[in-house]
């Protein structure tokens, strides 16, 4: 049976936010929605500071509280360990964003097209041509397709107004064999994708190898995503350079 | 799923164990590097008979500084993501934020979408009319030919970044004779000049982190920017692996935001007083003898003797032509000078009678110069304390390990596992200096070149001004209009703050004649370079300029007369070398699309140009240039020198004179695009087992020259100010901007954040999200005395010492407790007004900052430093 998990190495992530971008490019995630995003934090007063760094991808959690609350069986575990929505499904009642402890969840308030970075006009009559009119330029066709055994739309298919959308581990990419955006394109390989439940993976050596934690053990929700180095955040962090939107 | 890549493996990361021994593509790279390319296999075409077409293209990164390969996934044509080429060593599959961002970048509508001619007056914002490229380029080709039959040099040629510095500096400039200008005056010039001063590398510091144990992260933005030679990506990639094995960070900056979690230990130092932490260290490893003997009467000019005038003893040896003026040394066993060379064991220290006069060893007078440099002198200085510099220095002597050796890849090279990462730092009034200072510490334990210690160049072959340094030449005016030889800057880095300076007041330097006409090449001086007014009023001097950009740039807005729209990443350019030091490989930049709009590529542009201006063919040709600096000539590749060739064409002779014979389809290919051509070896890394040693350069720790220079200075009657850092040794004096009154009582920085490039990225929305705009960071204790708080609105006002001139800005303040009270900061990378997104962006620290004297290096390099003071307030 294949497990998947991620581990995120702090002893190498530079908070250099590659993985947040290029998630967003992968799955074509609107303006505001950071469905992978790193936490920049400082704690102490000078000169007895120390900086961290946090990604924050959804937990995949096996005991997910999203899945729990869900009224419609929109938000569901495969057994593979993904914790995915089917945008088919989601009525948008936003109880999994109130169940969760992590804040991964996000509810599209605009219509996609208009969220897609709208300073820039992708509907540009010379870009035409090139685009055939397709918001974001960039748009990636295997995200309407139907994954996995249950052939639901999950691959951010959820780009649409008033559903919910989160980290789907690029199901998309995963399906295909491949590691997720944010993990293929990470400069330091801080993380680290595959599956737990096979000893030769690399990420069953690095599980092997290194002492774990993972965020907000004590809510039981039993994460598929392991922290190496670092420490657990606490309330002494301030975060310093926020994105522009909420997360 | 394997059934998705026909006819392909499907071996990944994942389903792969780290470290296994699997090859792909190359075979002569380990098997550990090739960790990440292990994805590199699952890539292919996907062809449904009804679905959209998938394909993928090699190409290279065009955003960034060093051109990290890319795959582009194309859906029927069009590029949908960017992701790192995995057979690249440079970045093996990775990207940061601006290479994914990029793809924004490259369909952005706001793009200069065709030739542009001005309809208004200059010095505001422009107004445009649509022109056809041969409307445009007969325009630009006939006002460049004008001046060009009076005076070719008239002609100036500004780059901000050269991505095929074959066909642009090169195959461009030369022939047609033009004048060249650069953007390493704002960069790291002054630590390029020091290093081919004193040991002849072109390059700044960087350690040999395959082996370093103990690394002085000396302003380096570890987590945020780029580092000597390199961009971001390659260096946190090395150095991250080091820290696997134990390599320990001490991290000398006034904001630990730039080494994250990285730093082991903080040293927050005063800006700009870096020389005097050099020197300090200096006189701990001299106290402590932490000294590499061998190395320093070997390899450098330390055994020297010195007259009383500071001149070296020498003596002529040879006869005729083979006549050479060669330095004495002591001979302790004869008790005489003897040339150097002459004597395996040269006396390093002490004072000797010659010819009756007294003479000190080079490293005497050095001993001497830092007798007074101790911890307690610099702890005063840099506002750290004695204890953290002289642990500083001990913990570098011991790691040294002097007189060690390792055995690299079969041969036995020096070990000193220490070394100084140092770029952008060397951008301070005593830059110059500063950088020699820091060269002297691995210099001391004999680290220059060895095994895990101080690297600088990739190459130990010695840059053409090391030589031209040996004696500098002090000429009377008229000057050219960069004051090269001239009494101001004798050493001279070529800065466009020092041409601006110029154009301003040609008499005040000496000057008669002027640039007319400009052609400015991915630069965007008005926004990036210090000082804006500066700019305003030199540029408006240019009776033409033409501009090659993607975007429309602040400084096109206000001075263009012609904008040519390049393309961004969609064009072919290089060759690109692809090393990460330790690797040696070569790439191109593939079209990953036709280009967008009616923009072209460069060389496309520039061989229309040359065309139009009559460079293009014949012997001193444009072509001709190109054929001898890809090395075409003498090979059955060699381009025509009378019919223009595709780019394309040239990029395909240019790979088969590289013996692949795929030609240009090998670097199309997404499962190559990348020739490596393997290891390294240890005789081109290292320093001490190179042919000759250390390419051949004597270490200059005496700068005789330099004081020779001083004395001509005076002699022409510069002023202080010019002459003052031109001394043998690095000497501390307080920077100019310490004058400025009390009440400006904050020094200012301006920093890179990892999200954007210069002004290159700042409107890319994607990456703005990230990175939206200017604040001023600012230690929550010197804020709460100021009444400010987390998202005031304040005003930042400068001060010039020299001038009395004050500049004002206002932004948004942001508390940071990793920051000295008494430093502020801010990113650079904002104050841009021609896109949308920039809208709201806030100011540029360059508007406030100054140049010209106090805030120029002894080499005309900027300083990006001044005072200001801080208040609650104003217009944000």
């Amino acid at each position: 049976m294949t497990k998947y998990a991620m581990v995120v190495d702090l002893n190498r992530c530079q908070g250099c936010r590659g993985c947040t971008t290029a998630c967003k490019v992968e799955n074509n995630t609107v303006e505001g929605n950071f469905w992978m995003h790193v936490f920049r934090f400082e704690q102490g007063s000078f000169p007895d500071t120390e900086m961290s760094f946090l990604p924050r991808p959804c937990q995949h959690c096996d005991n997910a509280p999203c899945v729990k609350v869900c009224p419609v069986g929109a938000r569901f575990k495969r057994e593979d360990g993904l914790v995915l929505t089917d945008a088919d499904r989601c009525i948008g009642c936003r109880y999994c964003e109130l169940a969760c402890p992590y804040g991964v969840n996000y509810f599209n308030w605009q219509d996609p097209e208009k969220a897609q970075y709208s300073v820039v006009d992708w509907k540009d009559s010379d870009l035409q041509p090139v685009t055939d009119g397709v918001v974001p330029p960039y748009k990636n066709p295997d995200l309407d397709e139907l994954w996995g055994e249950e052939q639901r739309r999950t691959a951010g298919g959820g780009h649409a107004k008033g559903i919910m959308e989160k980290c789907t581990f690029c199901v998309q990419r995963v399906e295909k064999d491949l590691d997720p955006a944010c993990v293929e394109t990470c400069p330091t390989d801080a993380l680290v994708f595959g599956d737990i439940d096979d000893p030769g993976t690399p990420i069953s050596l690095y599980l092997r190898e290194n002492r774990t934690w993972q965020l907000l053990e004590e809510a039981g929700t039993r994460p598929s995503v392991y922290y190496v180095g670092g420490t657990p955040p606490s309330s002494e962090l301030k975060e310093i350079e926020r994105p522009k939107a909420t997360v | 799923m394997s059934e998705v890549f026909l006819g392909m493996p499907t071996i990944t990361r994942r389903t792969l164990v780290k470290g296994s021994a699997a090859i792909v593509g190359t075979s002569v790279v380990a098997s550990n590097f090739l960790f990440k390319s292990l994805d590199g296999v699952a890539i292919a075409q996907e062809t449904t008979a009804s679905g959209p077409v998938e394909d993928f293209v090699a190409t290279t990164c065009w955003i960034g500084k060093q051109d990290c390969g890319m795959i582009a996934r194309r859906i029927d044509g069009r590029v949908v993501k960017f992701d790192g080429n995995p057979t690249n060593p440079r970045n093996v599959g990775t990207l940061c934020p601006k290479g994914q961002g990029q793809i924004q970048a490259m369909y952005d509508p706001n793009r200069v979408k065709w030739p542009l001619v001005r309809t208004n007056e200059k010095g505001v914002s422009g107004e445009w009319r649509r022109a056809t490229w041969d409307e445009a380029l007969d325009l630009v080709a006939e006002k460049v030919n004008e001046v060009r039959a009076r005076d070719p040099k008239m002609v100036l040629w500004q780059k901000g970044r050269s991505k095929a510095k074959d066909f642009y500096d090169d195959a461009f400039v030369k022939s047609t004779g033009i004048s060249k200008l650069g953007h390493g005056a704002f960069c790291s010039d002054a630590g390029y000049r020091a290093l081919e001063y004193t040991i002849g590398t072109h390059a700044v510091l960087h350690p040999d982190f395959r082996y370093c144990n103990y690394m002085l992260s000396w302003g380096w933005n570890i987590t945020n920017a780029g580092g000597n030679k390199f961009c971001w990506l390659t260096w946190p990639r090395h150095m991250v692996k080091a820290r696997d094995r134990g390599m320990k960070i001490a991290h000398l900056d006034p904001r630990l935001r730039s080494a994250g979690p990285f730093a082991d230990t903080w040293l927050p130092i005063r800006p700009g007083t870096d020389l005097a932490m050099a020197l300090a260290l200096c006189h701990e490893l001299i106290r402590q003898d932490y000294l590499d003997r061998p190395y320093l009467t070997k390899y450098t000019n330390a055994p020297f003797l010195i007259k009383a005038d500071g001149t070296v003893a020498r003596v002529t040896v040879g006869e005729g032509d083979e006549a050479e003026d060669v330095g004495l040394v002591w001979d302790e066993a004869s008790g005489a000078a003897v040339p150097f060379g002459e004597t395996d064991d040269p006396v390093l220290e002490g004072e000797f009678v010659l010819d009756g006069e007294k003479v000190k060893t080079a490293f005497q007078l050095f001993i001497e110069h830092v007798a007074d440099a101790t911890p307690e002198w610099a702890a005063d200085i840099t506002g750290l304390t004695a204890e953290q510099i002289s642990s500083v220095a001990s913990e570098f002597g011991r790691q040294a390990q002097i007189g060690s050796t390792l055995v690299v890849d079969g041969v036995e090279v020096p070990y000193r596992p220490v070394g100084i990462m140092a770029y952008h730092m060397a951008q301070q009034e005593l830059g110059f200096q500063t950088a020699r200072a820091m060269t002297m510490v691995p210099m001391l334990v004999g680290a220059i070149g060895a095994a895990g210690g101080q690297l600088s160049d990739f190459t130990w072959k010695i840059y053409k001004n090391y030589a031209k340094y040996e004696k500098l030449t002090v000429e009377d005016p008229p000057y050219d209009f960069l004051l090269n030889n001239s009494k101001f800057f004798p050493i001279n880095t070529g800065s466009p703050a020092v041409v601006a300076g110029v154009m301003n007041d040609p008499e005040r330097y000496g000057v008669e004649d002027l640039p007319e006409v400009a052609i400015l090449h991915m630069v965007n001086p008005l926004n990036s370079f210090p000082s804006q007014p500066e700019y305003l009023r030199s540029y408006l001097k240019f009776k033409f300029v033409a501009v090659i950009s993607p975007w429309l740039s602040e400084t096109a807005d206000y001075f263009a007369d012609v904008v040519l729209p390049a393309a961004t990443i969609e064009k072919y350019e290089g060759p690109i070398s692809a090393t990460d030091q330790y690797i040696d490989a070569v790439t191109l930049r593939i079209p990953p699309m036709e280009p967008l709009f009616e923009s072209r590529g460069e060389i496309d542009i520039y061989m229309d140009l040359c065309e139009r201006m009559g460079t293009l063919y014949g012997e001193e040709g444009y072509l001709a240039v190109v054929n001898k600096e890809l090395k075409l000539d003498d090979t059955p590749f060699v381009l025509p020198l009378d019919s223009k060739p595709e780019v394309r064409h040239i990029f395909d002779q240019w790979a088969k004179s590289q013996g692949i014979d795929e030609g240009i389809e090998y670097f199309e290919d997404p499962q190559k695009g990348v020739y490596v051509k393997g290891p390294v070896s240890p005789n081109k890394i290292y320093g001490y087992v190179a042919d000759p040693p250390f390419g051949g350069a004597m270490h200059r720790l005496y700068g005789e020259s330099l004081l020779d220079a001083q004395q001509q200075m005076k002699a022409k009657g510069a002023e202080k100010i010019y002459w003052q850092d031109y001394t043998a040794f690095p000497t501390w004096r307080a920077p100019t901007m310490d004058a400025s009154p009390a009440e400006y009582e904050f020094y200012l920085l301006s920093y890179h954040q990892i999200e954007h490039k210069q002004s290159r990225t700042s409107f890319i929305p994607i990456l703005a999200e990230l990175a939206p705009g200017a604040h001023l960071d600012i230690n929550p204790e010197a804020a709460a005395r100021l009444g400010i708080s987390e998202g005031d609105s304040v005003r930042v006002e400068s001060h010039n010492a020299v001038t009395g001139e004050t500049r004002r800005l206002t932004t948004t303040a942001t508390m940071l407790d990793s920051i000295r009270p008494d430093t502020v900061a801010m990113p650079h990378h904002f104050g841009m007004w021609t896109h949308p997104q920039n809208e709201a962006q806030g100011p540029s620290a360059n508007e406030i900052y100054f140049t010209g004297e106090g805030y120029l290096a002894n080499t005309g390099d900027q300083s990006f430093h001044v005072k200001v003071k801080v208040t609650k307030g104003g217009d944000a």
